[in-house]
């Protein structure tokens, strides 16, 4: 990455996680028009962060950590404009599915309820799911979150559970 | 659904809209700049209109209780917008959001919050607190001068003012006490093995 100039390296970043980036607005804001300026201020945190990069840590691990950081500082500001729960891994659990019973079954995508699911967790599980769902292993995950990769494992088992109990309920309610 | 399949889909979507062109990131950095400009303006804007105001007000007192209270004003005045200043700086490095952990910036961010909000009656209200009791006091005595009425009044008044700054400083201590647990649970996750 040296000699690299700041423009260099962002467009590099977007080539390679332009769409990760795309899929990652989306989990944390719902509503279309939001999320292009969510998507617009994660690619300024992006490109103003490269000022700054040395190559220490990887490209992949730099970028996450920066659309992560940069997506949970505006959630925390939505937040406090519009306050809504947000709930962990361990809670989401034991929350009724908005898409159970045969009706919203049938009528609602799986990447909805997906994102609806993503969408109530705290910054810390959405980051973990997310990751998850992006194939990156608990040791990425870990060294992007900050938490050890033995938490990232367990966290990771409960995701499995949670999605294998949410889409196969929603798989049993549309037969 | 398997959890393979739930991968799949999810990185599968579809990007629907074209990528930002460094134009577009230099413009709004641009317009970022003129924001962060444009706010901390309009804090210093009602404090610097403030200043002059109490200074003529000092200039113009009848007694010189009322005088020192003006002063007193000023100076707080002027140490609030330091301490806005300063905080306005403190914001994080562009970079910072590279180097820091997703827990370590966010734990950051909430301290950064916290000690705002612990801090208010330190760097906010308590400032304005010596200025405004001389200018209470002065008001009381001279509404006593006038009529037992006036001066109860003002004395009402004095006490109303006292409890909505408690109150003020109430809500924010509660709030950073929040913010507090919010950290507090972070730490517990990032330090569990």
């Amino acid at each position: 990455m040296e000699g690299k100039s700041q423009d260099e390296r962002y467009l590099e970043a977007v080539a390679a996680y332009g769409a990760a980036l795309h899929r990652l607005a989306g989990a944390y804001e719902a509503d279309p028009e939001k999320r292009r300026d969510l998507l617009q201020d994660v690619h300024l945190a992006l490109w103003r962060s490269f000022e700054s990069f040395d190559g220490r840590c990887s490209l992949r691990t730099w970028v996450y950590r920066v659309a992560h950081n940069a997506a949970t500082t505006y959630v925390i500001r939505e937040r406090r404009r519009h306050a809504s729960p947000l709930v962990s891994l361990e809670e989401v659990g034991m929350l009724p599915d908005p898409a159970e019973g045969q009706r919203a079954a049938d009528q609602r995508h799986s990447l909805d309820r997906l994102l609806e699911l993503i969408q109530q967790l705290k910054p810390l599980d959405r980051q973990v799911i997310l990751s998850y769902l992006e194939g990156l292993d608990a040791a990425t995950t870990a060294e992007i979150t900050g938490i050890s990769a033995g938490n990232v494992a367990t966290k990771i088992h409960r995701i499995k559970n949670l999605l294998a109990q949410r889409f196969h309920q929603g798989v049993r309610n549309a037969e | 659904m398997p959890n393979d399949e739930i991968c799949n889909m999810w990185q599968g979507q579809g990007i629907g809209s074209a990528p930002f062109t460094l134009e577009e990131i230099r413009r709004k950095s641009g317009k970022f700049r003129s924001r962060i400009a444009r706010r901390n303006f309009r804090e210093y804007f009602v404090s610097a209109l403030l200043v002059p105001y109490f200074g003529y007000c000092a200039w113009t007192a009848g007694s010189p209780m009322m005088q020192a209270g003006n002063g007193l004003m000023m100076a707080g005045l002027v140490y609030m917008m330091y301490q806005l200043h300063k905080r306005a700086a403190a914001s994080a490095a562009p970079g910072d959001m590279g180097w820091k952990t997703c827990v370590a910036f966010h734990r950051a961010e909430l301290e950064r919050q916290r000690d705002a909000l612990s801090g208010v009656w330190k760097w906010y209200l308590g400032p304005l607190v010596p200025g405004l009791a001389a200018i209470m006091t002065a008001s009381c005595i001279a509404g006593f001068r006038r009529s037992a009425r006036a001066g109860m009044l003002t004395l009402v008044s004095a006490g109303l003012v006292a409890l909505a700054l408690w109150w003020v400083g109430r809500l924010n201590q509660k709030a950073a006490a929040k913010i507090q647990k919010q950290i507090d649970a972070l730490d517990a996750i990032a330090t569990a093995a």
